[in-house]
């Protein structure tokens, strides 16, 4: 949880302190990014992005309430750019190998955990037909478990978009779990 | 509930618990440092003015909110065009336009234009006269009046045979032997 206090403190521009919130931040940021784009190197980068913007602009934060949401904003954003300009160049190939790992890993049951590069193969696989709005509407809403709310104010789309779009998501994806899987 | 839909369940189930893990953040806090500690302070005032300027656009509300009222001063603006295009096309009917060489003019038409002619002491442009119809009456009213006066001007001479006389000796002395009473 991110103390008020702490914030305050880095608007003050203090170098520590700063290093404190992006060390709370970084892990849930990292975790959307990852789910996101899949890679880890550019959830990396987005993070770090992230946290350059906090510090850019963490004047304006009044209320330690608001900061999750404003840094679900900032990732989900940043994400979105780095998806439409990789959108541009799609490459689908069906991956028989990380469809026989989502076999395995629904055969062990609930208990299954994944690693991250599971993950992100899993994730890319699902969400590589997606368009970029679909995609950041399906982890927010499916993965992420947020409200129709919530992505609204994440990503300024009206709630009728959202559904539209994880509408066209979930059945893609059903699509493809029933024919490859 | 379809077989398809129990695996799609259990794949989110799964990425949902597998939550994206982030080794270390020190790496990150490091090279966020290293970034920001390189950022000069004109650039964060830089950065400052323009979210100052154009910051309104990542709040869903009040860019939506610009873009309706940009429409409407649009159609407002259409609207006014309208109305001056039909205020001005109603002045155009209202101007008359008297051409010298027309012929297809009923009769009283060209009386009044005669008149006109007369009245403005033969001094005007034989081709092309341009006058409102609210002009026109106003003069053929005031002739008419005018008219109207010196008919009972020459009645009250012609009673009067001593005032006739005087008339008559005043404009020999004036050299205006021309007007008959």
């Amino acid at each position: 949880m991110i103390d008020i206090k702490l914030i305050e403190e880095c608007q003050g521009g203090n170098f520590d302190n700063f290093r404190k919130l992006v060390e709370l931040t970084s892990p849930f940021a990292y975790s959307i990014a990852f789910r996101m784009l899949g890679e880890e190197d550019q959830a990396k980068d987005i993070v770090q992005e992230t946290m350059v913007t906090i510090w850019q602009k963490i004047r304006k934060i009044k209320s330690a309430g608001g900061y999750k949401t404003w840094i679900y904003r900032i990732v989900v954003n940043k994400c979105y750019d780095h998806l439409r300009k990789k959108k541009r160049h799609p490459e689908y190939a069906v991956d028989e190998q990380t469809w026989a790992l989502i076999s395995n890993i629904i055969s062990e049951g609930p208990s299954a955990e994944l690693e991250n590069r599971e993950t992100s193969q899993i994730i890319s696989l699902l969400t590589n037909r997606l368009s970029p709005k679909q995609k950041a509407v399906f982890i927010l809403s499916e993965i992420e478990e947020m409200s129709g709310d919530e992505i609204s104010e994440i990503t300024g789309m009206h709630k009728s978009v959202i559904k539209a779009n994880l509408h066209y998501a979930r059945k893609n994806i059903s699509e493809m779990i029933e024919k490859y899987l | 509930m379809k077989p398809e839909s129990e695996k799609y369940n259990k794949v989110l189930e799964i990425l949902r618990k597998s939550k994206p893990l982030l080794n270390s953040t020190e790496d990150i806090e490091n090279k966020v440092v290293a970034r920001i500690s390189r950022i000069p302070g004109s650039e964060i005032t830089l950065t400052g003015i323009i979210d100052f300027m154009f910051g309104w656009v990542y709040i869903g509300w009040v860019r939506r909110s610009m873009i309706a009222a940009s429409m409407v001063l649009v159609m407002v603006f259409i609207y006014q065009q309208s109305v001056v295009l039909k205020r001005i096309n109603y002045l155009n009917r209202q101007i008359v336009i008297i051409e010298g060489e027309t012929t297809t003019t009923p009769a009283d038409e060209i009386e009044r234009r005669i008149m006109i002619y007369k009245l403005s002491g033969r001094i005007l442009p034989s081709n092309r006269l341009i006058i409102s119809e609210k002009q026109l009456d106003q003069l053929l009213e005031s002739v008419t009046e005018l008219q109207g006066k010196y008919k009972d001007l020459l009645n009250l001479i012609q009673e009067d045979p001593e005032l006739k006389n005087y008339i008559e000796k005043k404009l020999k002395e004036t050299d205006h032997t021309g007007i008959k009473l």
